[in-house]
């Protein structure tokens, strides 16, 4: 009941969403129709990025020690574990869900509060887990990319996920918490934790890509991909075609190949 | 002070410090032969072997952790690109504009391919404390087939999530050779492939090739 109820605002949402963009000109990558609005937000979160968050996260990192930045992550990433189990049960992932509720308990007493990850030391790492993907596994497609204002990358999908994450984890846990100073600190701190993490990935993306927002969207449509289908064996590999097998075709069957393409 | 500034003193210095340079080396040497990584192996035997042989050089050499890129750069291609079929990594990721392209040009491309990958492995090494370790995942995969996927985890200290790292391979005459990389779920070759189409569409082979020279020439 709950459930279709779910279906339905999301469907209707994406509606909304889908016709209030109109598309822009020839589509030139069949994932990104809307590529010209997106790097524009692009721009706009890599130096609002470059001046407001990365100094910040730079600044935590210098300040604070390794083991306590990770203590801290660790804490947060551990609230994070019972939406996560709730929608590996909407995904009918059972077995992800129990797993998941093993290391929130674990994590949560042996672990003092989620500080250590005792439960990844035992050989139970993390399933990361959120909306869009329920979203994706019940069949949703995942629609055109959409870079979001601050949030970057997304897609028409994942960003309907986005917003009903923020109720399932943040407004019903950091968000139950009657301080509001206590509490807007308490996501202040989030997002820098969240962007210290990220310190190394961003830097390597700049040193070594080519054009750094594909390179971003084509690793983010990738993974989303890979989350959708659940266990790594059930991942379709990518079939690359090998020209080199095609010349050797060719050059067996004597044609000649046509070099102007 | 003086004795050690006078020239026998200097001498005396240079000689210990050369000494123990090379029992150094003799140690990493012998420290890095323990598991000498056989194309010919199973292939979750080889992937173990080339990853731990990357790990012992990246953990114990002190430019590697400075994130000096020259030795970086060696540690790559004596440790990495033996057991890699890189040429065919690049002919992948360029797609059907290989066809176009001259031999000249498809050795450039390769090269300058290769360098963005020891810049990614330079990200990668800081990471990389004294407690990193590689476990390679169970072999779901068909052990006849001619190419293959073996999982692994890269656990790099305590307390810190694992890193997924699975490795695709084929085999060739001479045994398995790895040709493309999945870091937390994203392959090398297919996040390269548009980036490549999209440089090559607006300035050529040749264009591209200057783009990636040009990328690796900056900090």
């Amino acid at each position: 009941m709950a459930i279709s109820r779910i279906r339905g605002l999301v469907l209707a949402a994406s509606v909304l969403i889908l016709t209030g963009c109109a598309s822009t000109q020839g589509p030139e990558n069949p994932a990104d129709p809307w590529e010209p609005m997106n790097r524009g937000t692009y721009a706009f979160n890599d130096a609002v990025d470059t001046v407001v968050f990365t100094p910040v996260a730079e600044v935590y990192a210098f300040i604070v020690p390794r083991p306590v930045r990770t203590c801290i992550r660790n804490m947060y990433l551990n609230i994070g574990e019972i939406w996560s189990m709730i929608n590996s049960n909407l995904q009918q992932r059972h077995i992800d869900a129990i797993n998941t509720t093993g290391r929130f308990l674990l994590n949560t007493t042996m672990g003092l509060a989620g500080c250590i990850d005792v439960a990844s030391m035992q050989g139970q790492p993390r399933i990361e887990n959120d909306f869009g993907i329920t979203l994706g596994v019940w069949g949703v497609p995942q629609g055109p990319y959409l870079v979001l204002p601050f949030l970057g990358s997304s897609s028409v999908r994942d960003g309907v996920g986005t917003g009903v994450d923020f109720f399932g984890n943040q407004f019903d846990t950091i968000g139950q918490i009657p301080n509001v100073r206590i509490r807007n600190s308490l996501w202040g701190l989030e997002v820098v934790v969240r962007r210290e993490a990220l310190l190394t990935v961003t830097e390597t993306v700049n040193r070594t890509a080519l054009d750094p927002y594909s390179f971003i969207r084509d690793a983010y449509l990738q993974r989303r991909a890979a989350m959708v289908s659940g266990s790594p064996d059930a991942q379709e590999l990518p079939d690359y075609e090998d020209y080199a097998d095609v010349e050797a075709d060719e050059k067996a069957l004597g044609i000649k190949p046509e070099k102007d393409e | 002070m003086s004795s050690l500034v006078n020239r026998d003193g200097a001498w005396f210095v240079m000689k210990w410090l050369r000494g123990a340079a090379l029992l150094l080396a003799t140690l990493m040497v012998s420290a890095v032969a323990v598991a000498n990584p056989n194309p010919q192996d199973d292939p979750p035997k080889f992937v173990q072997d080339v990853a731990d042989q990357l790990l012992v050089v990246l953990k114990s050499d002190p430019e590697v952790r400075k994130q000096n890129l020259e030795r970086i750069n060696q540690v790559v291609e004596q440790y990495m690109m033996p057991y890699m079929d890189f040429e065919r990594t690049t002919r992948l990721a360029a797609g059907k504009y290989w066809r176009e392209a001259t031999p000249e040009q498809r050795q450039a491309l390769s090269a300058a391919f290769k360098n963005t990958l020891i810049r990614t492995y330079s990200g990668a090494v800081t990471v990389i404390e004294d407690e990193t370790y590689v476990e390679v995942l169970p072999f779901r995969g068909d052990a006849t087939a001619e190419d293959v996927v073996v999982r692994s985890q890269l656990i790099p200290g305590r307390n810190v999530q694992p890193i997924s790292f699975d490795y695709r391979l084929r085999r060739g005459p001479q045994g398995w050779l790895i040709y493309d990389v999945n870091v937390e779920n994203v392959w090398l070759i297919q996040n390269y492939r548009n980036q490549f189409s999209q440089e090559i569409n607006r300035s050529g082979i040749d264009g591209l090739i200057a783009a990636l020279n040009e990328r690796n020439a900056k900090n």
